[in-house]
């Protein structure tokens, strides 16, 4: 008896748990990706062409996204509406930094993608509500299926996983800015500085926009570096940059050396 | 009589034959890749000109990188090749390895070939630091390695025949000799030909620029391997440059010293070594290795002394070489009983095209200048001209002097003419639309000009019509040079 309690206690805590599983859609399929501390490599998706998904808006009936991104740019992003995170706050630093820059709806329009499958029309229309965004022209909230959502992160570097303790999702805050079908520039983070996002409009606009990687601290040799109020230092890439001119310059008085031409 | 003269204790009857159908392979080769590149170059210009509208702009830079490696590569070994068949007139360079490098150079143009036209790598020429490893999914990574696969075989063949070609000089002339120091302390020339004096500075910067593209590429293998470590951008450019600027310089050298050792010959006098020659040349070798640093003048984490010895060296580097060289050879012509026939015009004039292209070049390395040209099409138009209107001219003259005297075919006055005059006109008319262009602010590198840019297409529909004189130019070169050339192959 003794031993039959605790095993009628896990047979019943096993039914339970299957039975939330199967009520519950957020299962461990519905994570996507490798959860990461950094964001995603920007340089590293730049130009890539981004998979012609359909998108059901909260508006209107289902389109492509390459349909949507030919009357203007697009600046994509993945929001699910039962975030009890960062997704709301980041709506709203986002709506004001386009505010901000100007140009939303005639430069470039904003698409608001759900990546949680249990997110209905209905969910993702009151999220817009909520926010003000869902009578403003330059704002598009929609929902895709899971396949497509799945095509569109993979593309993108966007993952997220499903956290069975707090019941919500892990996930980065992504802008995926696209050009005619391509990424034309990436910005990561919870909040979104106008400054930032000017960078995006701009070159959505068609401006040249520089931007460079931030560099691995794994350097194998570092020959000059600069470091601002300390000038230039040199590292040990020096030597390698020498290397090529000593060792011609010893290979030729070694084949000099050894062959002592015969004319005089 | 033609080189390398059997029995004259150097070489045997058979070698002789057999360096001499090497040599004919490779010309046959220079020729081909030539005219392929060329028509890939007029492809682009088509492009730029909006010919190709519906055409994806990724084509544009495949073709960009092959055409642009593929005549680096054409001119270097049909630089190395000529060179290595005169140099049969005083030692004995190995047809063995030669043969290794003809080999080596078709498996590595063939890699190329496909890493651009079937996985469309298209980083431009020198594939600057890190866009290699971002591809952003136009390349195939295949296509990298491929790349990388075929500058891998072309450096390692490339410096086992340069080497080659010292051992060669060594076994006749010691260092002091071939470096001509014994005439700058005074002494007779003592025979030494100023051929033997440029290539002997040519293959030691050779041997630098190819050793810095092994270091090179030893650099992107230890961060492609994932070891976890990345490369100094910096560095990369640096190593980049020296490779990229010491090829492409010592192939215009190796050209010059063609014409030293064969335009005396049709001028009946000898370009003697003299002490001018010695010093402008050791010059060279003792600069040639800092001159790169003009490639980067917008980088700011460069020191300044590099940056002033970038723009130094580059006049030191180019303006005693080359007023040595174009004196010499207006003086060697002068008042001769010159024999002008299509080789000696080539030759005389790539050696004015040098000197016209080496003045866009010194316009280029002055700081000041540079800031206003950096990556305009300025840059294509210096580099062309002193390639397309030098060394390419040098060297067609070399396969051309070479095909007639091996065959003994005379050449005919009206072709002559008309190679000569629809390569003058095509050549300087497609690099004016160049020039004028940079002068302009056109970028380089750019598939399809937006409107801002209309001058850049206005450029190239001008230029499109002298590239064609330039296609029907080197077509009858080829009737008149390939032919004779195949006819001494198989003979
Ligand atoms: C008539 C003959 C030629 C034509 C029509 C031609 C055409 C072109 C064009 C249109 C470009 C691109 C310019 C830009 O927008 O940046 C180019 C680049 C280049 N060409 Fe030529 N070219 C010719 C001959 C040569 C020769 C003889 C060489 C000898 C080495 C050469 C080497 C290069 C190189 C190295 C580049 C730069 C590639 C890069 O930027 O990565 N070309 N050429």
């Amino acid at each position: 008896m003794t031993t039959a309690r605790p095993m009628l206690g896990s047979v019943v805590a096993l039914a339970m748990a299957c039975l939330l599983a199967a009520a519950c859609p957020a299962s461990a399929q519905d994570s996507l990706g490798q959860p990461a501390n950094t964001p995603p490599d920007e340089t590293s998706f730049i130009f890539r062409r981004v998979p012609d998904i359909t998108i059901t808006p909260i508006e209107g009936s289902p389109v492509t996204l390459s349909a949507l991104g030919r009357s203007s740019p697009l600046v994509i992003t993945f929001i699910y509406t039962r975030c009890g995170g960062v997704c709301s706050p980041f709506l709203e630093s986002l709506a004001a930094a386009a505010r901000q820059t100007g140009g939303l709806g005639s430069a470039y329009r904003i698409l608001v993608l759900s990546f949680d499958s249990r997110d209905t029309l209905a969910d993702l229309r009151a999220a817009a509500r909520a926010h003000g965004l869902a009578a403003d022209q330059g704002w598009i909230f929609g929902a895709a299926s899971s396949p497509d959502i799945a095509r569109l992160a993979r593309a993108t570097g966007f993952w997220f996983a499903w956290h069975w303790s707090s019941g919500q999702y892990d996930h980065p805050s992504l802008l995926i800015a696209v050009d005619q079908g391509r990424i034309v520039r990436m910005l990561a983070g919870a909040t979104i500085p106008p400054s930032r996002f000017r960078e995006i409009t701009d070159e959505l606009r068609g401006k040249f926009v520089p931007s460079y990687p931030a560099q691995n601290r794994r350097v194998a040799f570092r020959c000059f570096r600069y470091t601002p109020g300390g000038g230039i230092q040199i590292g040990w890439g020096f030597l390698v940059l020498l290397a090529p001119g000593a060792l011609a310059i010893s290979s030729a008085l070694w084949i000099f050396a050894r062959s002592r031409g015969s004319a005089s | 009589m033609p080189l390398p003269v059997a029995g004259d204790g150097l070489w045997q009857e058979g070698e002789a034959r057999a360096f001499r159908r090497l040599t004919l392979a490779w010309m046959g080769t220079m020729m081909f890749l030539f005219s392929t590149m060329l028509l890939l170059g007029y492809f682009m210009r088509l492009f730029q000109a909006n010919a190709f509208r519906t055409m994806r702009p990724e084509w544009f830079y495949a073709v960009l990188t092959l055409h642009g490696l593929g005549m680096v590569a054409t001119w270097f070994v049909g630089g190395m090749a000529a060179t290595g068949y005169l140099l049969t007139r005083y030692s004995r360079p190995s047809i063995w390895i030669s043969r290794l490098a003809l080999a080596g150079t078709l498996v590595g143009a063939g890699l190329l070939a496909a890493a651009t036209l079937f996985g469309l790598f298209g980083t431009g020429w020198y594939f600057l630091y890190p866009l290699p490893f971002y591809s952003s999914g136009v390349w195939p990574p295949w296509a990298t390695g491929c790349f990388f696969g075929a500058l891998a075989l072309l450096f390692s063949v490339w410096t086992i025949w340069v080497l080659d070609l010292l051992r060669a000089i060594a076994s006749r002339f010691p260092l002091r000799q071939a470096l001509g120091w014994h005439v700058l302390s005074g002494r007779p020339s003592l025979g030494v030909p100023s051929f033997v004096l440029v290539a002997t500075v040519s293959l030691i910067a050779g041997a630098a620029g190819l050793a810095a593209g092994m270091v090179l590429l030893g650099l992107w293998a230890v961060e492609w391997l994932r070891s976890g470590y990345s490369n100094d951008a910096l560095l990369m450019k640096n190593l980049t440059f020296f490779f990229g600027h010491i090829i492409t310089n010592i192939t215009m050298y190796l050209g010059v010293g063609v014409v030293y050792e064969l335009l005396p010959g049709y001028a009946g006098r000898p370009w003697k070594l003299s002490k001018a020659l010695a010093w402008a040349w050791n010059t060279v070798l003792l600069l040639v290795v800092l001159a790169y640093a003009h490639h980067l003048y917008m980088d700011f984490a460069q020191p300044r002394v590099l940056q002033d010895t970038g723009q130094i060296v580059s006049y030191f580097l180019s303006v005693p070489a080359a007023v040595v060289s174009i004196f010499g050879g207006l003086a060697l012509v002068y008042a001769a009983p010159m024999r002008w026939t299509l080789a000696s015009w080539l030759f005389f004039l790539g050696l004015m095209g040098w000197a016209i292209g080496g003045v866009g070049a010194v316009i280029d390395s002055t700081v000041a200048l540079n800031s206003r040209f950096h990556n305009t099409l300025w840059v294509p138009a210096h580099f062309h001209t002193y390639y397309l209107m030098g060394v390419v001219l040098m060297l067609l003259g070399f396969a051309h002097h070479l095909a007639v005297d091996l065959t003994g075919e005379p050449e005919r006055p009206a072709m002559r003419h008309a190679i000569l005059a629809l390569l003058a006109i095509g050549g300087y008319g497609f690099l004016l639309a160049f020039y004028w262009a940079g002068a302009h602010s056109v970028p380089r590198r750019f598939a399809a000009y937006p409107r801002e840019l209309s001058q850049g297409v206005a450029a190239a529909r001008v230029a499109v019509v002298f590239i064609a004189l330039i296609v029907i130019a080197v077509a009858l070169y080829l009737w008149e040079t390939a032919r004779r050339c195949w006819r001494a192959f198989s003979a």
